[in-house]
């Protein structure tokens, strides 16, 4: 069964403009994938609707078989904690340190404090921070603090990881250090949607690419056609 | 790194099967959130101390006014209490009554709706104790007629009930004139029902200016700690976890501006103790201030806390659900 599972869905925002217009794939457990496309042709609202963000206005959302289009207000939260999310601005908190930062998700989750601290210190040491758990992320350089919300996104051992633009104002070097991050989830059966623009790198990675334009599927496939 | 890899696969599997959290754990957890949360928002008031000493001070002064208030009225009806039992009205018989006529009064006014009590004094009872306090006793033997009527003494019941019983004793026959000189105390009574109106009038008033200063101190709050909460959402926290800081912020300064409040009605209290113990004195009585009680300052705790809680709730409900993740 697939993990993911969009079918002819369709995201009309309250402005009237038809953000996705028809999109169908699918996404099996453990399956890593690239989301691409020009600059609003809606990576990030699919994204959202992934995140119950954003609700389709039409078509059916498939996770892990369910239907999610009419899930109550009440259980996203928990919906949620099956989900990890990293974002281009990373959305780390500042008045607290790294440990803290990372440890959010479970926080949430009401997870014991002796199991919180091993987690955190899984997740940080996967990324390769764990000697900055003290730090404020503030004191961190922007590859570092991206690394930071990986381990959040991931500390909670979520089903499905997505990210929107991870590597946004990185360098080559950095970016390509994230992806290979985002690789290694991928091989212990997270379920990886990212989406991207750096075509040259996504390219590099010898995976599946669906590209988005104004909105509808235009491409789903192993090598990216490109230009 | 392989050992990191094999390390996350094997964490990786645990999780995806729901296995992690068992009931006692949830539960534990659920009440050191509590418990975190409310130490954390202690602290949080102490790190900005001025602006919450600010909304402290404001929630003790409204809930002091109202309650200054109404301690004085309980202290004044206690006063007059004491003054409620010693109403009387003299009611004075027409000059040549006979016995019988005299028994049959006495009964028709045991007999009235709302009399405690009727005390007959002879006007020769009433000579003897007028010589006996005024010292005026020479002067009335060189006159040849008793100038004192016989007279009743009756008590009414309830002090609010005197005027009519007045009224009620002028129409009966052989009685002359009837005097009521206590029309002040009725007017105190009057004054003191209007003080409970008043302070309950005061109360929700100022509870209401409680609640919107508690709840624009936790709009604040809630906007201040916007990236956060909009985090903790997009992490799975659910409403009830996001709201429960801010809650516990409003019960607590409720509860400071409760204690707050408390210190200075019991120094007031100290303050008037001094004068009044001496016009006490002066009268003769054994009156002094009752204060807040443990009882009042109970009460006056779950009032702060509540509006407290109230002010935060409204603007916990008001403002969290517009922040949502986008
Ligand atoms: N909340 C919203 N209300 C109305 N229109 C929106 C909203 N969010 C996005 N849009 C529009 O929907 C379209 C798709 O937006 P989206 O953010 O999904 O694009 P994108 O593919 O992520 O673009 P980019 O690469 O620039 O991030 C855009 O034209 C955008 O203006
Ligand atoms: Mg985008």
């Amino acid at each position: 069964m697939s993990m993911i599972r969009f079918d002819n869905l369709c995201k009309r925002y309250e402005s009237g403009y038809e953000a996705l217009r028809g999109v169908s794939f699918e996404m099996d457990a453990g399956e890593m994938a690239f989301l691409t496309g020009h600059s609003g042709a809606g990576k990030s609202t699919l994204l959202k609707l992934l995140m119950l963000i954003e609700r389709p206005t039409s078509g059916s959302l498939l996770i892990n078989g369910k239907n999610i289009n009419r899930l109550p207000h009440s259980k996203i939260p928990f919906y949620r904690r099956q989900v990890g999310v990293v974002f281009q601005n990373h959305q780390l908190l500042f008045d607290r340190s790294v440990f803290e930062n990372v440890a959010l998700p479970l926080q949430v989750a009401g997870y014991s404090q002796a199991d919180t601290g091993r987690r955190v210190r899984a997740a940080l040491d996967t990324v390769g921070l764990l000697d900055r758990e003290k730090h404020n992320p503030i004191a961190l350089s922007g590859g570092e603090q991206q690394r930071v919300g990986i381990a959040r996104a991931v500390v909670h051992k979520p089903k499905i990881l997505l990210a929107d633009e991870p590597t946004g104002n990185l360098d080559p070097q950095l970016s390509a250090e994230i992806m290979a991050l985002f690789k290694r989830f991928q091989d212990v059966g997270v379920t990886v949607l990212v989406a991207s623009h750096d075509i040259n790198l996504i390219n590099r990675m010898d995976m599946r690419i669906m590209r988005l334009n104004q909105g509808q599927m235009e491409q789903d496939g192993v090598s990216y056609g490109g230009y | 790194m392989a050992a990191t890899n094999s390390r996350a696969r094997d964490g990786g599997q645990r999780g995806a099967r729901g296995q992690a959290l068992s009931r006692i754990d949830k539960w534990q957890s659920y009440r050191q959130h509590h418990q975190t949360t409310l130490k954390s928002s202690a602290l949080k008031i102490l790190r900005e101390p001025l602006q919450s000493l600010l909304t402290i001070l404001v929630i003790a002064i409204a809930l002091t006014l109202p309650s200054a208030l109404y301690l004085s009225v309980e202290n004044i009806r206690q006063l007059s209490g004491g003054v409620d039992a010693s109403a009387q009205i003299s009611v004075f018989v027409k000059k040549g009554a006979r016995e019988s006529a005299l028994e049959s009064l006495t009964a028709k006014l045991e007999g009235l709706s709302g009399v405690a009590s009727v005390t007959y004094i002879s006007a020769q009872a009433a000579r003897d104790e007028f010589e006996a306090l005024s010292g005026f006793g020479s002067a009335l033997q060189y006159l040849d007629e008793n100038p004192l009527p016989d007279s009743f003494l009756v008590r009414p019941l309830l002090i609010g009930d005197a005027t009519r019983l007045v009224t009620e004793i002028r129409e009966l026959k052989l009685v002359d004139d009837v005097q009521l000189d206590l029309e002040w105390l009725q007017r105190l009574d009057a004054l003191l029902d209007m003080g409970r109106k008043l302070v309950l009038a005061l109360g929700v008033a100022l509870g209401l200016g409680v609640i919107l200063v508690v709840g624009n101190t936790i709009r604040l709050a809630i906007q201040s700690r916007r990236d956060e909460i909009t985090v903790v959402k997009m992490v799975g926290g659910t409403d009830a976890y996001v709201r429960r800081p801010f809650l516990y912020s409003g019960l607590l300064f409720g509860l400071f501006g409760a204690v707050v409040a408390a210190i200075i009605l019991t120094g007031l209290g100290f303050w008037l103790a001094g004068p009044v113990n001496t016009l006490a004195l002066l009268y003769q009585s054994q009156f002094s201030i009752t204060g807040l009680g443990f009882g009042g300052f109970v009460a006056l705790l779950l009032i702060g806390g509540s509006v407290g809680l109230i002010g935060a709730w409204l603007a916990v409900g008001q403002h969290l659900r517009n922040i949502q993740p986008r």
